[in-house]
């Protein structure tokens, strides 16, 4: 697990740097603008410019108390250690070191990452096997003595079939759930490189441009909009995704043994079926016996051994297609029902976080492209 | 110190059902707001004192939702644990899990069963008969007859891929809400509620675990209710949708293309042909209202009671992006 880059002490020297800059230019540039137009305001005598600047004055310092807020929640966030939050649900997690709520967000989608992509296996495995078990012919001579018939001693005579190509309902099924969990492997990345363009901080840049358009004319709702996006996306949208990862037992299979290794086993984020799923895991089988010695051993096994002996190349326990199936329905619920919701939970923050600066955003349309 | 501080806020916390974590909760933010409110008498400040004002409404609204909640917790386990729909189970939690793991057998039995059926007519579509001496000779695929099942056999397969899956996630759905709605997500509701800045997040939260626990469970046993009184009825029309035995697969014979007794490949491809559909008809309810309605209806009132609840809590928030994953 890396770090978060929210957290890290470079991206402390990228936001003292470049962002803190910014919201104090923002705020002196802003300021210098409201005194402007009181200025005017009392020159001309103009009321409505005068109280435009005093209203704008106590705006600009709403803002500012918002982007302290913002900060001193990063802060937290990066201090705080959700495994002792979850502790105190009562709810354990299995890891040797503390990890902070930027972390926890960052390591449930790389972890729903891996589950997905495990299931995405798993049901490859499945497919790639059937269908080279549903292309093998067999000819049987006729007049059988064991594998080897007397019908074919002066010619050709026998009965040629393929005796295991009956994986049409099979790989129908598991097509779906390979379309099925490669768009499960594709939203946990999407929500991967989501929450990290979080955490490089460009979000952080609308803040100074918030700060500087809530106290514009006519630019309110705009500038709310840009500190409810900051705002959600760097508390809502990572707290949701940490409480998640408290939930990793059961979302993503979370394995128990060895959490507290530097780096544990991929194949271990699996669910319990039988026949055990991880022997699909390992793809080399292919290519083991695709090439032509296995070719040569495949064609020769099957001849003398049957049917069986090729179905043992790549389901040596059997095949656990129903199970699959099962893998591939868990990790959408792990990398994409999920973590849907959190950011459903994030779009519906900034429309209310948006209201509490006295502004009404409607963000309906966003969340149905979703 | 703000370790300490969020130690010392939620050490009570480790020692409690959500109920007391609920009430404890909402003690800590009648305090907090107690003391803005004091602060803003004290300093003359309105702004503040309307700002905690607001803020205890919110808190009433919210105690009022968490006692709803236990009463409504207390009625629905009592509706949905009626022994006719839910025998040996202590709630409905337990009782729509079962349901489920019930369905997901019945449906892998199916599953199980169609590709037996699958391959054995595969096999026999498959053969033919080869017949060559010195280079004269003939091809007979006589069984091609059987082939016709083979489209319909991959439908079946999808269709009970969908089943399986559907059931699945649901599955996986009930226990993650039999595990974590009541103790992480419930709490962890009320906790970012009480916070201004979070109140839409915690309300989204506090939808979720309640729409979990109460309303997946729920819409599972309903269905379930439904179908068992349809299944009950005596109606003839009804016995086209119970469970028929398997079906019975005549072999073929590969070189054989004509019978004088009328039992040729053909009929016998026929007859397992007419088997399939009836007894596919016969698994119809199975995999429609048990295996695909069901999760249907579960999730849909699921969506229906987050929106319904997030807009109770003071934030709504547009499902629409779950309920399309119905």
């Amino acid at each position: 697990m890396t770090d978060a880059i929210i957290c890290a002490a470079e991206f402390g020297d990228f936001f003292n740097s470049t962002i803190i800059p910014l919201v104090a230019y923002a705020t002196v540039i802003t300021g210098i603008l409201i005194a402007l137009s009181f200025m005017v305001g009392r020159a001309i005598a103009n009321p409505k410019l005068t109280l435009w600047a005093k209203t704008e004055a106590v705006q600009i310092v709403i803002s500012l108390a918002s982007i302290f807020f913002i900060l001193t929640i990063i802060n937290v966030f990066c201090a705080i250690d959700m495994v002792e939050i979850g502790s105190f649900f009562g709810v354990t997690v299995p890891t040797g070191s503390s990890i902070s709520v930027y972390d926890a967000a960052q390591e449930y989608l790389r972890e729903s990452a891996l589950y997905s992509h495990n299931a995405m296996t798993t049901v490859r495995y499945h497919l790639e096997g059937l269908t080279i078990l549903s292309f093998l012919n067999y000819f049987q001579c006729d007049f059988p003595i064991g594998p080897i018939g007397l019908g074919c001693w002066y010619g050709y005579s026998g009965t040629n079939m393929q005796p295991v190509g009956g994986y049409g309902a099979a790989i129908a099924s598991l097509n779906i759930f390979f379309n099925s969990s490669n768009i499960a492997h594709f939203s946990a990345l999407n929500f991967m490189f989501i929450l990290l363009f979080v955490y490089k901080g460009f979000v952080f840049v609308f803040l100074p441009l918030g700060l500087f358009l809530r106290s514009m004319p006519y630019m309110r709702s705009f500038g709310s909009l840009f500190i409810a996006v900051a705002m959600s996306f760097l508390i809502i949208y990572p707290l949701m995704l940490g409480i998640l990862y408290l939930m990793g037992d059961v979302l993503v299979d979370r394995p128990t043994d060895c959490l507290a290794c530097p780096s544990p086993d991929p194949g271990g984020y699996i669910p319990e079926s039988d026949p055990d799923l991880r022997q699909f895991l390992n793809e080399d089988v292919f290519s083991e016996h695709g090439g032509a010695g296995g070719s040569i051993a495949q064609t020769l096994g099957g001849a003398f051994a049957g049917e069986a002996l090729s179905e043992y190349y790549y389901f040596e326990n059997g095949t656990n297609i129903t199970g699959s199936i099962q893998f591939a329905a868990y990790a959408f619920i792990a990398a994409v029902f999920m973590p849907t919701a959190a950011l459903i939970a994030t779009i519906a923050s900034i429309s209310y976080i948006a209201r509490l600066y006295g502004e009404e955003i409607d963000l309906s349309r966003i969340t149905q492209l979703m | 110190m703000k370790r300490l501080i969020l130690f010392l806020l939620l050490i009570p916390l480790a020692f409690a059902g959500w109920e007391e974590i609920a009430v404890i909760a909402v003690t800590i933010s009648a305090a907090l707001l107690g003391v803005v409110y004091a602060v803003g008498f004290g300093l003359g400040i309105n702004e503040l004192q309307l700002v905690a004002r607001e803020e205890f409404f919110q808190l009433i609204a919210l105690g009022v939702f968490v006692a709803v909640l236990m009463g409504a917790n207390g009625v629905l386990n009592e509706v949905s644990t009626i022994a006719e729909f839910s025998p040996g189970s202590a709630n409905m939690q337990e009782a729509s899990t079962s349901i489920v793991d019930e369905n997901v057998e019945k449906v892998f039995d199916l599953a199980a069963a169609v590709n037996d059926y699958d391959q054995t007519l595969s096999k026999e579509a498959s053969q033919s008969s080869q017949c060559n001496i010195v280079g004269m000779g003939y091809t007979v695929s006589g069984c091609g007859g059987y082939s016709i099942m083979a489209s319909t056999l991959s439908m079946s397969g999808g269709i009970l891929g969908f089943a399986i899956g559907e059931l699945s996630a649901m599955g996986r759905l009930l226990e993650l809400s039999n595990v974590y709605a009541l103790t992480l997500l419930l709490p962890f509701g009320i906790l970012l509620r009480t916070i201004k800045l979070t109140r839409g997040a915690g309300g989204f939260l506090l939808a979720l675990g309640i729409s979990m626990h109460m309303m997946l469970p729920v819409g599972i046993i309903f269905n379930e209710m439904l179908g068992e009184t349809f299944l009950a009825s005596t109606d003839s029309l009804v016995d086209e949708y119970r469970p028929q035995p398997t079906i019975n697969i005549e072999g073929c014979t590969p070189g054989s293309t004509y019978s004088l007794t009328g039992d040729s490949n053909e009929d016998n491809a026929v007859a397992v042909y007419e088997d399939l559909k009836e007894s596919l008809r016969h698994q119809l309810f199975v995999i429609l209202i048990k295996a695909t309605l069901g999760p249907v209806i579960a999730l849909l009132l699921m969506a229906t009671s987050i929106k319904a609840l997030t807009s109770i809590a003071g934030a709504e928030v547009d499902v629409t992006a779950i309920s399309r994953f119905v």
